[in-house]
């Protein structure tokens, strides 16, 4: 993971500390406030929004959506509508498998958790319909989207559990059938699985005219594979054990997860999906940050 | 070298593990839990890293660690002895075969021999074995053998004694002839009935440290088990007649059943004498009076006897029991001996100067009086005592009298022969100067106390034998006794101060000289100096003095076997004189088994054969009775001379059939419970042995030593590869 730059007026907060609150709404609106606050200017703003009519004013509208050049033709007083305002559907694909309960500071989950929650409200302060699916190696929660769900959906965040071994495949090819409206889905999970089954999954998402995005959320460890002493490690999906010696085989351990990440990166532009890494001892609000910047340039360029 | 516990080098396999830490378990400490081992899983785990072994020194430490603590347990003999041949170690078996009189109950004592043979015969031939037959004592049969032949033949060749049983000594004698095994295992056997009444728990009895106890009882057979008390004489004398006794005896009958019509006998010298009939309740016992006897002027040998007449000449002749006796399964207990000895008074000659009857009045009617003993007195002059008139007594009183030098010098032949002499000093008693120091008391001159408060008597030894039956409260006052005068005495240094007047003067000074005692009394037997005579004491005081002096012990009527017979003073008793009595002469010893032995005076005791003046010397010869019977003494080469009887009896606890719970003797002396052992088997069972083991102990501590050095050696190791 590289070192990410400071962020002029950002306010990045530990997803540690974050972990520690329980109201996932006070989390997400902390994190994206502070983020929205810090920036001035989403890239959210015209890039889904499109004019759909003009209506008569009536008392009580905001003047600032007054169209003025209307009014110099008609000497009337019209009021611009945006479609984008209802249109959009938002939602989120959280892994809860047993792997994600990983984590030494904060455990993979509660950092998912805790992204999912400022994106479902982010993209319900953009009043998008926000919906939420939790799965491992089923479907396990299924919060339709919709404008009113975001209690909903943090509510079903909050009890998320990871408690059983995980498949990406199968719930993924299940759901895609329902998601039939076009909108964003963000998948979120550690994706140990060959980067050709995780594409082969989300690219049904992708086929139907969804904007998919992956996270990929890993623990430090896992990544860096810092341990020091000979150890059994076990697998927490399987329960298979091996006897590993770190100083040993950490080189190889790096190279493999580097080359895992590469090809997900690599499919992933290659099927126009949206690919993050994410580390858990990094910042929710970088993350969001980050995320943010890449869908304002991918957006430039589709 | 050979190993004690050669089974502990099984633990060598132990030096595997050290290797399979070093190939495994060194590189699975702890578990992780991981995400998933995706990646892990396809690195090629089959590494170097794995089979190799990077920390030799390490290994070589924990091996040789290891293999030293299995060396130390395995417990290393240097000795090439057959010590550790035998699987589990060779056995040192003591068999204690109790041979006590109720071993001959029915056939208790062949079915005892069969256990100990048997018991015997499963020894393996590296076991060694001794045989302790015991009783009121132990004896080794046979010691520490590995021929178990012999120890049959030794257990065969036994034969039931007259003793009671007593386990004390034989545990005793067990535990020493297993403190000197060097064998790795010890066994005590007891093959008894198993009494109550022989079992006394010892703190201090203790067998050594891993030995084994088995117990094997014998039980007799079931039936009537009737015994004999100790008889009791009355002794009446009628004048003119010739002494008469009443024997009662006692009959105890051991089983509930009750046994009616038991015929008693009276036998003496041979004879019966009568035969009354008895009937016992169960768990009771009745008496027996015969009918007066009279006595004939020598010792009577009388016994009394449960059952029907018995052939002349055979048992009765030695008063031991029949072979078999129809009354019950246990004869020894069905006869009681006993002896009648006519009354033998001790001569008493009182020695007096010039005619003054009235100064020998008291004392002579004093010692006229007594019965136990009787004194024969007889009044003689000053001038007597150059004559031969002194040696025929045992006691010579000076009654106020000046002693010449010759007269002196028979004295001092008297005592030291034995006798005893007392001298009362009055006015008129002088010794002569040139034998002072022979005397307990410097004689003084007369005190005069007419005038003033008289002198009383006080300070008194009731320590000794003279005043011990004053010692009780109001059982006499002297206090009340008045001397008017005294001689001052200056008692000698080896001399015992017996009593003194008030003012802290000698009043008594008594002195063992020689064989014999000397006893001064600082004022006179009559009324002239003192009212002494006067006082109740006086009587008791007289007779106790003239006991003393006299050497005069009563002999008891029987003994027990096992107890021991005081010849010397049996022989004074009879009525022999002190010095006739103590001659250096060896006596002839008739047991009742017929076996004649002569017994001599420095091997019967532990006599000397010098005596210096002035010490007291203890010649007096014992015997100890070990046979059912009577036992005759006399002096050796006098057939005609005065003859001693002694009757022996069994002991009447032995009797006594209840039995113990073998697990009690066990715990008592193992101390740990029910158990047959005794507790650590660690324990050493001597210095020599605990020496030739001792190098477990080095081999242990060097292996502790590099274990340390392995746990230095591994954290530095620990921290380099980090």
């Amino acid at each position: 993971m590289s070192v990410h730059q400071p962020i002029p007026g950002a306010r990045f907060v530990d997803p540690a500390v974050l972990a520690r609150i329980g109201n996932l709404e006070m989390v997400a609106k902390t994190v994206v406030d502070g983020l929205i606050n810090g920036t001035h200017r989403s890239p959210f703003f015209g890039a889904s929004v499109d004019f759909a009519e003009h209506r008569g004013y009536v008392a009580g509208d905001d003047i600032r959506r007054m169209d003025w050049r209307v009014y110099a033709r008609t000497d009337k007083y019209y009021i611009k509508e945006f479609e984008a305002d209802s249109n959009s559907n938002f939602n989120v694909l959280l892994d809860v498998s047993k792997s994600m309960s990983f984590g030494e500071k904060i455990s993979k989950l509660d950092y998912a958790k805790t992204l999912a929650a400022c994106l479902t409200y982010l993209a319900n302060q953009q009043r998008d319909r926000v919906g939420v699916v939790t799965f491992d190696e089923d479907v396990v929660d299924h919060v339709p989207p919709s404008a009113k769900h975001l209690d909903v959906v943090l509510h079903t965040l909050d009890r998320a559990r990871a408690e059983k071994p995980g498949h990406l495949v199968a719930p993924i090819k299940r759901l895609a059938e329902h998601f039939g409206r076009r909108g964003i889905i963000v998948v979120i999970s550690d994706f140990y699985a060959e980067p050709e089954e995780v594409f082969d999954a989300v690219g049904l998402l992708r086929f139907r005219g969804n904007d998919v995005v992956l996270f990929h959320v890993l623990d430090p460890q896992e990544v860096d594979f810092s341990f020091v002493e000979p150890s059994s490690f076990e697998d927490l999906e399987s329960g298979d054990q091996i006897p590993v010696v770190p100083a040993a085989l950490a080189d190889q351990y790096r190279s493999l997860v580097t080359a895992h990440i590469e090809a997900l990166t690599t499919r992933a532009s290659q099927q126009r999906i949206d690919y993050m890494l994410l580390n858990t001892s990094q910042p929710l609000d970088y993350a969001l940050f980050r995320f943010l910047s890449m869908r304002e340039r991918m957006a430039r360029t589709r | 070298m050979s190993f004690l516990a050669p089974l502990f080098l099984l633990g060598l396999a132990a030096l595997a593990i050290p290797v399979l830490v070093h190939l495994t378990q060194r590189e699975r400490k702890s578990v992780i839990a991981f995400p998933s081992l995706m990646f892990l899983k396809k690195i090629p785990y089959e590494s170097v890293q794995k089979r190799r072994i990077r920390d030799w020194l390490l290994l070589a430490l924990r091996l040789a660690a290891l293999a030293l603590i299995v060396a130390a347990f395995s417990r290393p003999f240097v000795r090439g002895s057959s010590v550790a041949a035998a699987p589990g170690g060779a056995r040192d078996i003591v068999v204690l075969l109790d041979r006590s009189y109720s071993m001959g109950y029915g056939d208790s004592w062949s079915r005892a021999q069969r256990v100990a043979a048997d018991a015997i015969a499963s020894a393996t031939p590296a076991d060694r074995v001794s045989v302790v037959l015991f009783a009121d004592s132990a004896e080794v049969a046979l010691r520490s053998t590995p021929d178990r032949s012999r120890a049959v033949a030794e257990i065969n060749a036994a034969t039931p004694g007259p003793g009671a049983t007593t386990y004390g000594p034989a545990l005793k004698l067990a535990g020493s002839l297993l403190a000197e095994s060097m064998l790795p295992r010890k066994e005590v056997i007891v093959v008894s009935d198993f009494q109550r009444s022989g079992w006394q728990p010892d703190d201090t009895l203790r067998l050594p440290g891993g030995t084994v106890i088995t117990t094997a009882v014998v039980e007799g057979a079931s039936g009537p088990s009737l015994a004999l008390t100790p008889a009791t004489v009355l002794r009446t004398r009628d004048a003119g007649q010739p002494e008469r006794v009443t024997v009662t005896a006692g009959v105890l009958n051991r089983t509930a059943a009750e046994a009616t019509a038991i015929p008693v006998q009276l036998e003496m010298d041979g004879r019966i004498v009568q035969t009354l009939s008895v009937n016992v309740a169960g768990h009771a016992s009745a008496t027996v009076t015969f009918a007066p006897v009279s006595i004939a002027a020598t010792i009577t040998r009388a016994t009394v006897r449960l059952g029907a007449d018995t052939p002349k000449g055979v048992a009765v002749q030695s008063g031991v029991a029949p072979a078999a006796s129809a009354i019950d399964a246990l004869a020894r207990d069905n006869v009681f001996n006993f002896t009648i000895t006519p009354s033998a008074p001790v001569p008493v000659t009182v020695v007096t100067q010039g005619n003054r009857d009235e100064a020998n009045l008291y004392l002579m009617r004093a010692l006229a009086i007594g019965e136990a003993p009787r004194f024969d007195t007889s009044l003689q002059s000053a001038d007597a005592l150059a004559g031969d008139a002194v040696n025929r007594a045992r006691l010579l009183v000076l009654n106020d009298v000046s002693v010449s030098e010759a007269a002196a010098a028979k004295l001092v032949t008297f005592v030291e022969g034995g006798g005893g002499l007392l001298m009362a000093l009055g006015s008129r008693a002088s010794w002569p100067s040139s034998r002072e120091a022979w005397l307990p008391a410097v004689v003084g001159p007369a005190v005069d106390r007419t005038r003033g408060a008289a002198a009383k008597l006080s300070g008194m030894d009731y320590g000794h034998a003279v005043f011990e039956p004053f010692r009780a409260p109001r059982s006499g006052d002297f206090s009340t006794a008045r001397f008017y005068s005294y001689r001052g005495l200056k008692a000698a240094k080896d001399a015992t101060v017996l009593a003194r007047f008030d003012t802290g003067e000698p009043a008594l000074v008594e002195q063992a000289i020689g064989r014999g005692r000397v006893v001064m009394f600082a004022s006179t037997i009559d009324l002239s100096w003192n009212d002494l005579a006067l006082k109740p004491v006086f009587l008791p005081f007289v007779h106790q003095l003239g006991r003393h002096l006299s050497g005069f012990r009563e002999q008891p009527a029987y003994l027990t076997i096992g107890e021991v017979l005081d010849i010397t003073a049996a022989e004074i008793a009879a009525g022999a004189t002190t010095s006739a009595a103590m001659t250096n002469g060896g006596r002839t010893v008739l047991a009742p088994s017929g076996q004649r032995r002569d017994l001599t005076v420095n091997s019967a005791s532990s006599a000397s054969s010098t005596f210096a003046p002035g010490a007291a010397v203890d010649r007096s010869v014992a015997l100890e009775l070990l046979e059912q019977g009577f036992y005759e003494i006399r002096v050796a080469g006098r057939e005609a001379g005065p003859m001693i009887v002694a009757a022996a009896n069994v002991n009447i606890a032995e009797s006594n059939l209840d039995r113990m719970d073998p697990k009690e003797l066990v715990a008592g002396v193992t101390g740990n419970g029910a158990a047959g052992s005794t507790g650590a088997q660690d324990v050493l069972p001597d210095k020599a042995q605990e020496l030739a083991q001792r190098v477990w102990w080095y081999l242990l501590f060097a292996g502790i030593l590099l274990l340390i050095a392995e746990t230095v050696v591994a954290q530095r190791l620990s921290r380099a590869a980090r």
